[in-house]
């Protein structure tokens, strides 16, 4: 190894071939570049031709410069040249990589394996076998690694196979092995450490002393482990504390909570103080929010320790009281709802209502203090509702005492028994230890909780199984039964302070708590139920299928439970219920490492030396292209080279034409849309509500041209008429407008869809029948998006005061259509000036008023979805093929009927302008032509 | 598949053939301003002058009404005008497909431009032209330019089949007059046997040589090895710079045997180079051509 500084050789014998670049030289010099190619007609005059100075063809200097530049760029790589080079490992013997693989080694895993990869090709290059040793005990389902000595190459790929597990690590054990495989005493050992003290580490730390020399690694302060606790509760907060193992000047974490899909819903700062191993943080979680979090985690640090699963514990579940919310009524201190709100308000998310309002949401748990005593009929529901999961829980007081109730988990007597009081010589009695059968065992009893009222069980032989409380004299003050699923619990006193003071105390909060817990499904009676295991995190955090190998947890297990091969970290339980078992609350608090004496340390780093020698041969196989293309180009076998360079911009065009032109082919091959035959069969609900879709034939008739439509009524004369007169002024719209209407349109609002057409004309005859559901809806939405109905009363006069009230064929087929509010025609409307100036609107007869939608220009633009007018226009318009009216108009004559012809122009202009000769531009023009 | 590589090339030939005639017609038309009738009088359409008329000249070619604006007959005489055939003929062979830029033509094409160009001028005169070789008589009119022209193309689609850089060597009438394009770039002594063949038969010659400027200047430098485009050999030079010199000498030499060969015979040459325009070398023949009429008339 030649060390020059930062840079040296790796094998600088290589560099011997630097001596013959001279050579090179020389040949390069020496061999003419080849000839180019040139076809030449006139080539009979050249034969027989040579030059006569013999000079021969000279290399470009530049070109000798590429081929010698080409030569020891291979020379330098061949010499295996390295960047910052690092001194060959101190001793003789084998390289032992003593790993911590723990959970703690979770964070910065990847510069672990990079710095041991490092000392690897340390010992390669010296040619010394490698021993890679991990301290935290394998995985169950681990394939037998060989031990001991190794080449190099075989290390990496072990090394490579390595992960931190989510356990502790077990130094004692790996001292024996290390006993056990007798490594040659010679050994330089290096320990990449996690950083925490452990058990075992006095004895691993003896053992690997005995060897020639011995290099601690140690973990920098970001990637020192911290260990996330189980967050507790705290009201509607949970309160998050991390540990660390030393204290080394402030730090921040961030701590951030994922949902069970992975995404983070909240996210939290955590300071360590700077002198502290502990740190805090509150991390507001509001019910709904608490209830999507599934785990929590320290950013950056990706480990089995930093990883937080939560479980129902920590979710807020809903809980409702049946009864009346208590500061409507007023008192407070005398309901029980209020004591019951106020226990459990932090803790769950709370509703109060009858039974129809609180049973029907999710509710886990159901309160039912005595006051609002359910009803027959509800008690039927709720024990319905108790079978399929529900925990409901009664509490005692003077209606229960009076009988009659059933919905109780055992038999009571009739009537309260009173302890103590002014008639008593009996002392208010306090509670017996719960027992064990109960989900209150464990909990603390205060001496000073008195009961001094409650109800009786009758005595049956199963009641002491019922019993989860009692009182010190042994009559059951909580009894229970397991109904299907779900729990029927009663509390044989009241909610409120009126019995017993049970309700002030702290242990109330606390047995609340615990029924609530209950209907998580895993407690109860499955409190001897063994817990598979059901999900477990990996060395990096991760939840997965558990390993194999991984045992079933007692039940109890949360005090026992000890991170470990067979039982990793996660959820146990069955998909229906899971209880998280953490790292954080089963080991040990991290303690920084007593580094052995004598021996050295340093940080575990990521930079290091720097194999140069593929960037040479890059450089190497660059130059080798360019002289390739150089002396294609030198010989004129490139002659494109100007083309070319055209070529490129061409090609990326294309390029990226292609890469724009790829989405909608695509697209066109996605599946056609399915045909519309199946919108027949389609229910009138669906229909009301949403557009039908069209085919084509039905799309492109109505789109391609204009169209005027008319509803048919069913009658042969007036549909006749209808179409005679559209067909009429369809001629009129041709020869006087730009407008070039289509034939008319038929609609028959049962089959055919009307938006696709401006203007309907609709007839009013007595013989229309009343129109479908489906009808009616394709007009009101065909009226919502803009549509204009002309509807034709045809009656002259007779309703033209009240349009909808006068004519009762017309109220009876508007029915059920939304009706704007209608108002006669104001004289100065758009529909007088949008062809032809009009004053009056004549059909076969004249006079009338035309109604159209109140709103006074605000609503929709001053368009009128609706007008209505009684002249029987389509009679005026209708002509016969030679284009002679087919029906007499009176009493104007053929001047009256070509009015109405104006009028139709108008009406048709306003359908399709809309209030565009509104427009106060033309006003000007309009005021000149009406004066004059 | 022959039918499609056949259809492909009539098809390029149908477009370029109405191409290359418009670029000869303009080119013809440019040259012939400068060029005037015979100013003799003779057998032809247009007419001459009128002169009194003498006995035993026909009835039938008094212009009456000139004779009725005087007392004298006159009879209108019109310009003489010698159809003479001409035979036209240009080398196909490979190393006519040559340009030395992109942008030039090769000498093959300005040989066809400069060969329909000189037919389409003849035609006007009223000559009577063929393509040598092909086998038809000489006929006259745009027709007799058009059957050059479809000669021409229907050589060029058989391929380069019969290409010599020679023309043929056919029997032709004494007093003919043959047009040869090529780059004359063959030993002198086969061109001296052709040019005696002709001779011999009293027949009348115009050469003419096309070369790329590339053949005539070698522009080309350093190491390169030349290739001939009719399988000549290969022939490397190391500098090309070098025999630069040389080369014009030689070229020189053959351009002057050229000269020597042509001038017992009375034959013209002319040099032309395919980056000059076609007009200059079209307006020497023409020239040529009329001249030699004119002293054989007079």
């Amino acid at each position: 190894m030649l060390n020059l500084g930062a840079f040296a050789f790796a094998a600088p014998g290589m560099l011997a071939l630097l001596l013959v670049l001279p050579v090179i030289y020389w040949l390069l010099r020496m061999i003419p570049p080849l000839p180019r190619i040139v076809q030449f007609p006139a080539i009979r005059l050249l034969i027989g031709l040579e030059p006569t100075e013999q000079t021969p063809m000279k290399m470009p200097w530049w070109l000798l410069l590429l081929r010698l530049l080409l030569a020891i760029a291979l020379i330098v790589a061949v010499a295996r040249p390295i960047l910052n080079p690092q001194a060959d490992l101190p001793g003789h013997g084998p390289l032992l990589l003593m790993i911590d693989d723990g959970w703690a080694s979770a964070p910065g895993w990847a510069t672990r394996i990079t710095h041991a990869e490092r000392l690897i090709d340390r010992a390669e290059r010296s040619g010394r076998p490698v021993i890679v040793m991990g301290t935290a005990p394998a995985p169950l389902d681990a394939p037998t690694t060989r031990h001991g000595a190794l080449r190099p190459e075989e290390a990496r790929t072990l090394l490579r196979a390595f992960r931190p597990k989510p356990w502790p690590t077990d130094r004692a054990a790996a001292a024996a092995e290390l006993d056990r495989m007798q490594v040659d005493p010679a050994a330089y050992a290096v320990w990449l450490s996690d950083g925490l003290q452990d058990a075992g580490t006095d004895a691993l730390s003896e053992r690997l002393r005995r060897f020639s020399g011995l290099q601690v690694i140690l973990p920098d302060q970001v990637t020192t482990p911290l260990v996330l606790l189980p967050p507790d509760a705290e009201g509607r907060d949970l309160k998050v504390r991390a540990l660390r193992p030393v204290a080394d000047g402030p730090r921040r974490a961030a701590i951030q909570a994922a949902d069970d899909q992975g995404r983070v819903v909240a996210r939290i700062e955590l300071d360590f103080p700077a002198t502290g191993t502990q740190g805090e943080g509150v991390l507001p979680a509001p019910a709904e929010l608490r209830n999507r979090m599934a785990r929590l985690d320290i950013e950056n640090q990706g480990g089995a320790g930093s990883a937080v699963l939560l479980d129902e514990r920590h979710r807020r579940r809903p809980v409702s009281i049946l009864g009346e919310r208590a500061a409507a009524a007023g008192q407070p201190l005398l309901q029980e709802v209020y004591f019951l709100e106020r226990a459990l308000d932090p803790y769950v998310s709370l509703s109060i209502g009858d039974r129809e309002n609180v049973l029907n949401r999710n509710t886990a748990v159901l309160l039912i203090p005595d006051s609002s005593a359910p009803s027959p009929a509800d008690r039927e529901e709720i024990a319905k509702w108790i079978e399929s999961g529900g925990v409901a829980v009664r509490f005692a007081g003077p209606n229960l005492a009076a009988g009659g109730d059933t919905l109780v988990p055992t038999p009571l007597r009739l009537g309260d028994r009173a302890l103590g009081g002014v008639m008593s010589w009996g002392k208010p009695a306090t509670l017996a230890d719960f027992p064990t059968n109960s989900p209150f065992f464990g909990i603390p009893i205060p001496k000073d909780v008195r009961i001094s009222q409650q109800v009786l069980a009758e005595p049956t032989p199963d009641l002491a199984d019922k019993t989860w409380a009692r009182l010190t004299d042994g009559t059951p003050l909580v009894t229970a039964e397991k109904r299907g699923q779900g729990y029927l619990v009663l509390v044989h006193t009241t909610a409120n302070t009126g019995w017993s003071n049970l309700a002030l105390s702290g242990l109330f909060v606390d047995m609340l708590q615990r029924l609530v817990l209950l209907s998580r499904g895993v407690a109860g009676d499955g409190i001897n139920k063994a817990l598979k295991p059901w999900r477990t995190l990996d060395g990096f955090g991760r939840l997965g299928a558990p390993p194999a190998g991984a045992q079933m947890l007692p039940a109890d297990a949360d005090k026992s439970f000890k991170p470990g091969p067979t039982t990793p970290p996660g959820l146990y339980g069955d998909e229906n219920a899971q209880v998280a078992f953490n790292l954080g609350d089963h080991v040990a608090a991290p303690k920084p490492l007593v580094v052995p004496s004598g021996a050295s340390t340093d940080r575990l780093s990521e930079g290091g030396e720097t194999d140069l020698s593929r960037w040479f041969l890059l450089a190497a196989a660059i130059l080798l292209l360019a002289d390739l293309l150089i002396s294609l180009w030198l010989r004129g076998m490139f002659p494109r080279a100007l083309r070319l360079r055209r070529a490129v911009p061409a090609a990326l065009a294309l390029t990226l034409f292609g890469f724009l032109a790829t989405p909608p082919d695509i697209q066109a091959q996605q599946p056609a849309r399915p045909p519309v035959s199946t919108q027949a069969a389609a229910p009138a609900t669906d229909a009301a509500t949403a557009a039908p879709p069209l085919t084509d034939a039905q799309a492109l008739r109505g789109a391609l041209d204009v169209r005027l439509a008319y509803i048919v009524t069913g009658d042969k004369d007036v549909d006749d008429t209808s179409r005679a007169g559209l067909e009429g002024l369809s001629e009129v719209l041709r020869n006087r407008t730009s407008v070039e209407p289509a034939d008319p349109v038929a609609l028959d609002l049962d089959r055919d869809e009307p938006r696709l057409y401006p203007l309907i004309y609709w007839p009013i005859t007595a013989t229309q029948p009343n129109l479908s559901p489906r009808a009616s809806a394709a007009l009101d939405r065909y009226l919502r998006t803009g549509g204009i109905i002309f509807i034709d009363t045809r009656d002259q006069q007779m309703s033209f005061d009240r349009p909808v009230g006068g004519n009762p064929d017309l109220k009876r087929l508007l029915g059920g259509i939304e009706m704007p509010p209608l108002v006669s025609m104001p004289p100065d409307h758009v529909l007088t000036k949008s062809f032809y100036l009009l004053s009056d609107m004549p059909g076969r007869w004249q006079g009338g008023k035309i109604w159209i939608e109140a709103g006074n220009g605000r609503v929709n633009d001053g368009v009128s979805t609706i007008l209505i007018g009684s002249n029987d226009y389509a009679g005026a318009w209708a002509v016969d093929q030679r284009g002679r009216g087919l029906l007499p108009v009176s009493p104007g004559g053929e001047t009256q009927r070509e009015m109405a012809y104006r009028f139709g122009v108008n009406l048709v202009m306003h359908a399709l302008t809309g209030n565009y000769k509104d427009d106060q531009v033309h006003i000007q023009d309009i005021m000149q032509r009406l004066r004059r | 598949m022959p039918s499609a590589s056949v259809l492909n090339r009539s098809l390029e030939l149908a477009e370029t053939l109405p191409a290359l005639m418009v670029a000869a017609d303009r080119v013809a038309a440019t040259v012939i301003q400068g060029v005037h009738g015979r100013r003799r009088v003779g057998q032809g359409d247009a007419f001459w002058q009128y002169r009194p008329y003498r006995e035993g000249d026909s009835v039938s070619r008094i212009d009456w009404r000139q004779s009725a604006r005087s007392r004298n007959l006159f009879v209108r005489e019109t310009e003489w005008e010698a159809a003479a055939s001409v035979w036209l003929w240009r080398d196909a062979s490979p190393s006519m497909q040559y340009a030395s830029l992109r942008n030039l033509e090769t000498k093959a094409e300005r040989a066809e431009l400069i060969t329909l160009a000189l037919a389409s001028l003849l035609t006007d005169a009223s000559e009577r032209i063929a393509l040598l070789g092909s086998g038809l008589r000489p006929s006259t009119g745009r027709i007799a330019v058009r059957r050059v022209a479809e000669a021409l193309f229907a050589e060029r689609s058989r391929g380069a089949g019969p290409s010599s850089s020679l023309p043929p060597l056919v029997p032709l009438p004494a007093h003919g007059t043959i047009v040869l394009v090529s780059d004359w770039l063959d030993p002198l002594d086969q061109i001296e046997a052709m040019i005696r063949h002709y001779a011999s038969a009293g027949v009348r010659g115009h050469l003419v040589q096309v070369l790329d400027p590339a053949e005539e200047d070698l522009p080309f430098q350093g190491h390169v090895k030349f290739e001939g485009l009719e399988a000549e050999g290969q022939h490397t030079i190391r500098r090309v710079e070098g025999v630069r010199a040389a080369y014009s000498a030689r070229l020189a030499a053959q351009r002057e045997g050229l000269q020597r060969l042509a001038r017992p015979a009375d034959w013209t040459v002319h040099l032309h180079r395919t980056d000059r325009p076609p007009q200059t070398i079209l307006l020497s023949l023409y020239l040529a051509m009329a001249d030699l009429r004119r002293l054989n008339a007079a």
